[in-house]
């Protein structure tokens, strides 16, 4: 009765309190999200150009910030194939005329972003949200921009006097190389001649509920390291831990543990972006360099001195950006990297 | 007539780096095409770079660099709104030769 009351006084209260019984309804499980919360989450933006902030940015502003924060792993011209695919490279004045690019077609042919890109958004929204790789969502809505029309200059798509602005987007998007050459005539799969793209979703008497009845054997658990200390640290992680053999065992682990300050720093200045505990990542893992460096009395001050500039070569090609951190800071990561691991 | 090259010249304490991207084929004559003939080899065979008329870079390339080329190098002496000329030639005899004003 007393919950028969409380209902009808939710859905008198609207939006808000709806969320509030929501939560009541499963007790214990998340919370509602804050104003402030969505707003820093909600960034997307549409085709339409909806949830694109006013800006602007000129190629060569473009040019100046690549230069300090892409160009090292995107060649200056964005033309490098080492560590991720091309962005510039493969589109004609023809595509751009035609909207179509005809090197797609052509088996065997190295494909650039540029090539395949069919909506100006995406390539503005994946900057804005995923670049640049080891500090995400650190460039301003006019570098944003700016960065946008330095590749689409590279790509001839515009001149090198252009400046790009939340107004000229919809032209821009007229000049795109491959802005005709979406096509759901496909599948991703097999599909007998049935596109599995054209699928439509079902909002009513959809069939039995879906039953869960295979999992992860024992045995295959952990074989690929603590996931969520691999991932990129925005926001929460989703998932159980592997690393900790049952679900039920994960649970346990999962109970707050003492915070360590150094770690702390260490994912709050995106190290553990490319660099695991015990595995390697983009960078080698931590306690690989701890190993290396063990009974090295100079290697504090030479590690110090590596992050602030940043280096390439000790472990591989793929090199490290400079960090800004203060110097104390970067003592108390080399040490904590150096002592703990 | 081949595209052309993108060239970023910038000069700093007295130094200038120059960043060239050529679009060239860089067939190396080894390829086979999808018939099992073999594609041509058309490669660049040399490249210079001038600055007020004076070689700065001289190279001797072959079939081993891949299709378009980047290159990197640096020159003193450079001096910031002058002009570094860069030229190719490949084994066919095709040429193309761009510039770019230093900043």
């Amino acid at each position: 009765m007393s919950r028969w009351v409380k209902w009808m006084a939710v859905a008198a209260a609207g939006l808000v309190c709806t969320q509030a019984a929501a939560q009541s309804r499963y007790p214990g499980v998340g919370r509602t999200a804050t104003p402030a919360e969505i707003a820093a989450w909600d960034i997307d933006v549409r085709a339409d150009f909806k949830g694109l902030p006013p800006g602007s940015g000129s190629v060569s502003r473009g040019e100046a910030v690549w230069e300090a924060k892409c160009a090292s792993c995107h060649g200056s011209f964005g033309e490098s194939n080492m560590f991720f695919p091309p962005i510039i490279g493969g589109t004609r004045a023809e595509d751009i005329v035609r909207g179509r690019v005809e090197a797609l077609a052509r088996p065997g042919e190295q494909r650039s972003t540029l090539m395949k890109l069919s909506q100006i958004s995406t390539l503005w929204d994946y900057i804005n949200r995923a670049m640049p790789f080891n500090a995400p969502k650190t460039l301003t809505a006019d570098e944003v921009y700016a960065l946008t029309a330095y590749i689409l200059n590279q790509g001839d798509v515009v001149p090198a006097n252009f400046v790009l602005t939340e107004r000229n987007m919809a032209e821009v998007q007229q000049r795109l190389p491959n802005r005709n050459g979406l096509t759901r005539d496909h599948g991703l799969w097999e599909t007998r001649g049935r596109p599995d793209v054209k699928a439509f979703a079902c909002m009513a008497n959809c069939g039995p509920e879906p039953r869960i009845v295979s999992q992860l054997p024992d045995h295959a658990r952990g074989s690929h390291g603590d996931l969520a200390a691999q991932n990129r640290l925005i926001g929460p992680v989703r998932g159980v831990s592997l690393t900790q053999g049952a679900p039920a065992a994960a649970a346990v682990a999962a109970a707050p543990a003492a915070r360590d300050p150094a770690r702390d720093l260490a994912e709050k200045s995106g190290c553990l972006a490319c660099h695991g505990a015990k595995q390697r990542v983009v960078g080698p893992a931590l306690a690989e360099i701890a190993a290396k460096y063990r009974n090295d009395g100079g290697a504090e001050a030479r590690l110090v001195a590596k992050v602030k500039s940043g280096g390439q070569g000790v472990w591989g090609n793929v090199p490290m950006p400079p960090s800004q951190l203060q110097e104390q800071d970067l003592r108390t990561l080399v040490r904590w990297i150096l002592n703990t691991h | 007539m081949a595209d052309p090259m993108r060239i970023r010249a910038t000069v700093r304490d007295g130094v200038v780096n120059v960043k060239v991207l050529m679009s060239h084929e860089m067939e190396t004559g080894q390829r086979k095409d999808a018939a099992g003939k073999l594609v041509p080899a058309h490669y660049i065979r040399s490249v210079s770079a001038t600055y007020q008329g004076k070689t700065v870079l001289s190279a001797q390339w072959g079939p081993a660099i891949a299709k378009n080329p980047y290159l990197e190098f640096s020159f003193k002496g450079g001096q910031k709104g002058d002009k570094v000329v860069v030229t190719w030639e490949d084994n066919k005899g095709e040429k193309r030769s761009d510039e770019a004003t230093i900043s």
